[in-house]
């Protein structure tokens, strides 16, 4: 076992550094100038060529990347084109942020679609179980930013239960210090776009679990649960929902990568200032060193949630030996 | 208790029941009446797809959802399980009516560790801590002779022989009266099957269980089952002493299972019997094994025959089982199948 995670661990700095190194050259491949914000063409030449070493690029190329490097294994993403402030300190705020919208988000609609699509098996062929399908089919279907701007549209415009975008009320808490995450206020935001994400991420949950389960129901143990006298709940959960979360753990790491994608999405719609607004924010700025921080930090998150269900799919079957 | 010494154990009586295919109903059970005395072993034996396994999972109350059962009564020690509630008919699984399933790797849950698996029908069904139904479960696999620290193993971990003796002891968990076994031997080797039917019959001795025996291997049931009933699409064909069945057959399904058997020290071909099992979707309106009889008359073609009492405590259903005597030479011999085979049916 500590052999195995010493190698998996290897595996994920190997994956990074292949993710940044990638983002490094691919965002000095795009077309235009990105300096050009920050040393504008107006100055004097001289002036200009001082603020060029003054970044390191007079540099070669791959001097630069070794510098760039260097400067990531001590958390070092540079300054912003757009802000002047470090990078680092830019992302840390946002990050939370991020954090606490998808992780609990996904980690319902995980925990629900699984509850919801096992009973759905069971109630297989019922009204209910026909309709659930079929909604669950067309909202999987749905692009999610539409879904959002419903969201907003009916319960923000036209009921006026949520506000409209944002983490908290602006001006409430000019210190964007730690204790708007701890106001009802916050959660007050938090709750539409949570709802909207966990109701679209629920969907593959749900569905996935409910044709598991159904080629689960078939087998034999589950007939001699229900011989061995136990009630249908315990048959349900205890024996046939347990298997059926192998194939639903071994699609976590793909999810994981949609929800991310999808946080830059549903960030997007309720302006809601986390990783993925960040990101959209500074690409459309050029604003570069910002973009590759948080584009390698998505990287970061993606392998360490694999890391995790690879984790996860031990924990849930026995058969698994990590080696 | 003068009642319930006479009455048997389990009885069956003009049992009939139904799948539902896209085709109509196809009846899977018709009109079976089967009993069976306390501490008795019965062997079922027939074909595959002839409705044992549905009798099982219709005693168990286990059926698929498509199945149903269209009458008749199933009488555990005196009380109908057909009409009981569902929490009555729960409380008699495995206390009262267990199941020893085949053996593959199937009928034990893969994510699961076997004693949890054993563990869980006593919790199921006595009020005991859970600590004690771990005792228990240790305790069984011993018995059954099995290691019992490997109750801690999951099922990936055991052999073919040991998960069949984990199920064996599952199934004795709460020493029920009445054991019922789906081929429990088909899929190990012919040495562990003999082991594992020498353990069996040793725990029949010391706890005093009645077997239902259900299998299509012949010898099995000659082995360990003094009374044998033999089924045919869904018919029980024959009843009987298994001695008696085996020597003197009543029904000519018998006579050709018999002939089906390759005989040691013979030098005879084994005889097959020619075509296949009846549509059950549309079943003969007469004797559903008319058509691969050799001596179907034009009334087992047209009448249902009645199930008639050959001898004290033999049964058989066919228009002829009162000549079955100056039959059974001609079954033995090849041609009279042959003639079936070739002629228009």
């Amino acid at each position: 076992m500590a052999g195995y995670l010493l190698r998996r661990f290897w595996h994920m700095v190997l994956t990074l550094f292949a993710m940044a190194t990638l983002m490094f050259f691919l965002f000095r491949l795009l077309p235009g100038d990105p300096t050009a914000t920050v040393i504008s063409p107006s100055l004097y030449p001289k002036a200009q060529e001082a603020m060029r070493q003054q970044f390191g690029l007079d540099r070669p190329l791959f001097e630069q990347y070794l510098i760039y490097l260097r400067n990531l294994c001590v958390l070092d993403f540079g300054i912003s084109f757009q802000t002047n402030r470090p990078v680092f300190e830019m992302i840390q705020g946002r990050l939370l942020n991020t954090i606490l919208l998808i992780l609990p988000s996904m980690l319902a609609a995980y925990l629900l679609g699984a509850g919801i699509g096992a009973i759905a098996a069971w109630k297989r062929g019922s009204a209910a179980e026909v309709s659930l399908v079929f909604t669950a089919t067309a909202l999987q279907s749905a692009p999610l930013f539409w879904l959002g701007m419903l969201a907003i549209l009916l319960f923000s415009i036209k009921l006026d239960l949520f506000p409209i975008g944002h983490i908290v009320t602006p001006g409430m808490f000019p210190e964007q210090d730690w204790r708007m995450y701890l106001s009802a206020d916050f959660l007050h935001h938090l709750a539409l776009p949570f709802l909207v994400n966990t109701l679209y991420q629920l969907c593959f949950p749900l569905l996935l679990m409910r044709s598991t389960m159904l080629s689960t129901i078939g087998e034999d143990y589950i007939e001699l649960a229900r011989m061995k006298g136990l009630s249908e709940r315990r048959v349900l959960f205890g024996h046939a929902a347990r298997n059926a979360l192998l194939p639903l753990a071994t699609t976590l790491p793909m999810i994981l990568g949609w929800a991310v994608a999808g946080s830059v999405v549903i960030e997007t719609v309720f302006s809601w200032p986390g990783l993925g607004l960040l990101m959209i924010d500074a690409i459309s700025r050029a604003d570069y060193p910002v973009a590759q921080a948080a584009f390698l930090l998505i990287a970061v998150l993606t392998v360490f949630g694999t890391f995790i269900a690879d984790l996860l799919y031990g924990l849930l079957d026995p058969r698994i030996v990590y080696a | 208790m003068p009642a319930s010494e006479t009455r048997p154990l389990l009885s069956i009586a003009g049992l009939s029941a139904s799948y539902d295919t896209p085709r109509g109903p196809a009846s899977a059970l018709a009109r079976i009446d089967l009993d069976l005395d306390k501490g008795e072993n019965l062997g079922l034996i027939g074909e595959s797809g002839c409705g044992k396994s549905t009798l099982l999972k219709t005693v168990m109350g286990v059926m698929p959802g498509n199945a149903r059962i269209d009458a008749g009564s199933i009488a555990f020690r005196g009380r109908d399980l057909v009409s009981a509630s569902a929490e009555q008919r729960r409380a008699v699984r495995w206390a009262g009516i267990s199941m020893v399933t085949q053996s593959a790797l199937n009928a034990l849950n893969p994510v699961l560790r076997v004693g949890d698996q054993i563990a869980e029908a006593i919790l199921a069904h006595r009020q005991i801590s859970r600590a004690g139904a771990w005792r228990r479960t240790e305790a069984l696999l011993t018995m059954v002779g099995v290691a019992p620290e490997r109750a801690r193993d999951y099922p990936h971990q055991f052999s073919g022989g040991m998960r069949q003796r984990a199920i064996i002891a599952m199934a004795l968990a709460l020493e029920p009266p009445l054991v019922l076994a789906d081929e429990p031997t088909t899929a190990l080797d012919v040495v562990v099957q003999d082991q594992i039917f020498r353990s069996l019959r040793g725990l029949q001795a010391q706890l005093g269980f009645s077997l239902l025996l259900v299998t299509h291997d012949l010898a099995l049931v000659i082995e360990n089952c003094e009374r044998v009933a033999v089924m045919y699409a869904g018919e029980i064909v024959e009843t009987g002493p298994t001695r008696e069945v085996i020597r003197r057959p009543a029904h000519p399904y018998t006579l050709g299972l018999k002939n089906a058997l390759p005989r040691l020290g013979s030098r005879d071909e084994p005889i097959a019997i020619p075509g296949g099992p009846p549509d059950l979707v549309e079943p003969p309106r007469g004797c559903r094994f008319a058509a691969r009889c050799p001596f179907a008359l034009p009334l087992c073609r047209s009448e249902p025959p009645p199930l008639t009492t050959v001898e004290p405590g033999r049964q058989a259903r066919c228009h002829r089982a009162t000549e079955i005597d100056a039959l059974a030479p001609l079954a033995a011999l090849p041609q009279t199948w042959d003639a079936l085979r070739e002629g228009p049916r």
